[in-house]
């Protein structure tokens, strides 16, 4: 068996040799073929696994799934389709998370800066931060009711958390060497602040938005499941109560091609807005 | 005088985390006194405290114990969390150090990974129901996939030329991969028992949630239906002081297993 590292040293030595066993290790060798085999084996496995299943109405096949996710994408379901109840959720997440990181970023800003504002805000910080952001859901209901304010105050407090950790330690970690240097340079306050502290804390604290923004997402699933009638969490929810598993995986693929997306453009984004983050890290 | 006020903090500086911490309380017991927030929206810290110590012993009216709730939670959280490590790490292990491995099972894992756990919770009530097994099964799924890509990561960044030197001496691949490849990827692995813990903990809270009849997120539903915010500042209390005590234990766990790794890796 070869191995992922050794790939490149030895590749000369495995792919010489005729017959079928050499045949059969540069079979192996290949990820690429290996990819398929394990899609394909996963989609016959649980084919013929939902065929034979007794019950088949507990285990959809993979058609099913399909089919599914066709009906609910031209199908309305409580009032919306599939795209309807995708953009609740999303519209939910997009209000939530501003809110949290337009609180959570200057107050992490602050507390890194000022250690009096450090001193006052992170005892009460340290106090809510190891409760889980959806054991909020039944006091924002209380206070809220159940429409779409508790939901969004269950995804800014989440989105607050790792908005206001990153921006503080990013601030806090910027090199010391790169302040010494500005400073013999006859930099003041404010030049320090916008010429090292900010362009050396951003990709920290774009860091933070980006596990902000994710939290977001599977905070706004928790919350739909708990009660809506609206959203991707609520059609998950109805797929159960509903007894179609079909439907509960075909919202589950769409909630997963939504959290790799969200993911994806992130990353580029952050590419695009802290190219320097690279030169940083080395 | 500024480098007197580093070295030692003026005595302002001090008090002031403990007067925040102090009046954090007092606010939020003088609002409830006076009647600004009605005690329906909210408990005070007192009433709070005081339910805490009659549901030390009353099971009412949620019909079990404080400690009932927390030990049916604790115990599904470690199930699942014990099954994933069990299933992740080894996964990962392998993953980053043979091609067949890494062919076979990361699509399937690159499949699971963007689902957020708490997508896992309709599935898995309609197939397990709402008793243990069901939650056991959420808690493994959201657990596996930090466990998979830290143990993964880890061995990816064993540092070549010890695996090259390993090799130069006649070593087969299986040995360096216990040998050198599994240690230098244990301080990774605990950076995802962390994170597997902290997802674990939340996912189940909201599991329970969801849909229980025992634990401490049934706990925090029941105050909603019953309207006793008390019992619900109770719950969320406790779920996260346990979740902070399993981390401090980790975190301890970690610092004794990992000690003598982290000399040996400041020494090379």
């Amino acid at each position: 068996m070869k191995t992922t590292m050794e790939h490149t040293i030895s590749v000369h030595a495995t792919s010489q040799g005729n017959g079928p066993a050499a045949f059969v290790r540069r079979v192996l060798k290949n990820r690429h073929f290996l990819y398929v085999v394990s899609i394909a084996g996963l989609l016959i496995i649980w084919h013929f696994f939902a065929v034979s299943s007794k019950d088949s109405k507990y285990m959809p096949t993979p058609f099913m799934v399909l089919n599914e996710l066709w009906r609910i994408a031209h199908e309305n379901l409580a009032g919306k389709n599939l795209w309807g109840h995708l953009w609740s959720s999303l519209h939910r997440v997009l209000i939530g998370f501003a809110i949290g990181s337009i609180v959570g970023v200057p107050l992490g800003l602050f507390m890194a800066l000022n250690r009096y504002v450090n001193a006052l805000v992170k005892p009460v910080f340290d106090l809510i931060k190891p409760m889980p952001p959806i054991s909020w859901i039944s006091l924002a209901i209380l206070w809220f009711g159940i429409g779409e304010e508790s939901k969004v105050f269950i995804i800014a407090i989440g989105a607050l958390v790792p908005a206001l950790i990153n921006s503080y330690n990013g601030i806090r970690l910027v090199d010391p060497a790169l302040y010494d240097a500005i400073r013999m340079l006859g930099a003041n306050r404010w030049q320090t602040l916008v010429e090292v502290t900010f362009p050396a804390g951003f990709p920290a604290l774009f860091a933070g938005l980006q596990i902000s923004l994710s939290v977001a997402w599977s905070c706004v699933l928790a919350a739909e499941l708990v009660s809506a009638r609206s959203g991707m969490g609520f059609l998950i929810i109805l797929g159960m109560t509903m007894s179609k598993p079909a439907m509960i995986l075909s919202g589950m693929v769409v909630i997963a091609v939504t959290a790799y997306l969200i993911t994806a453009v992130l990353s580029k984004v952050e590419k695009w807005v802290c190219p320097w983050k690279v030169e940083l890290m080395q | 005088m500024e480098s007197e006020t580093k070295l030692k903090d003026p005595f302002s500086l001090k008090i002031t985390p403990w007067v925040s911490f102090i009046s954090f309380f007092v606010v939020w017991q003088l609002l409830i006194d006076t009647e600004i927030v009605p005690r329906i929206l909210l408990a005070s810290p007192v009433e709070v405290g005081k339910l805490f110590i009659d549901k030390l012993t009353n099971p009412d009216p949620d019909g079990a114990v404080l400690m009932t709730h927390t030990m049916i939670s604790l115990l599904e959280a470690l199930l699942g969390y014990v099954l994933a490590l069990v299933i992740g790490i080894p996964l990962g292990l392998l993953m980053g150090w043979f091609t067949v491995a890494e062919g076979l099972a990361r699509p399937l894992f690159e499949m699971i990974r963007p689902i957020p756990p708490v997508a896992w919770i309709p599935l898995a009530i309609f197939w397990f129901g709402i008793g243990l097994t069901g939650k056991v099964f959420i808690i493994w799924a959201c657990g596996v996939v930090p466990c998979v890509i830290n143990a993964y990561t880890g061995v990816r960044m064993t540092n070549p030329t010890l695996i090259q030197m390993a090799r130069t001496y006649g070593a087969s691949d299986w040995q360096i991969f216990i040998n050198i490849c599994v240690p230098s990827a244990l301080p990774m692995v605990f950076g995802g028992l962390q994170i597997a813990l902290a997802l674990a903990w939340s996912t189940l809270v909201a599991a329970e949630l969801i849909a229980a009849n025992e634990g401490l997120g049934y706990l925090i539903t029941m105050g909603r239906r019953l309207l006793r915010p008390d019992m619900i500042v109770l719950g969320m209390v406790m779920v996260g002081l346990t979740g902070w005590v399993i981390g401090n234990i980790i975190d301890r766990i970690e610092r004794r297993l990992t000690a003598g790794l982290e000399r040996g890796g400041a020494a090379t």
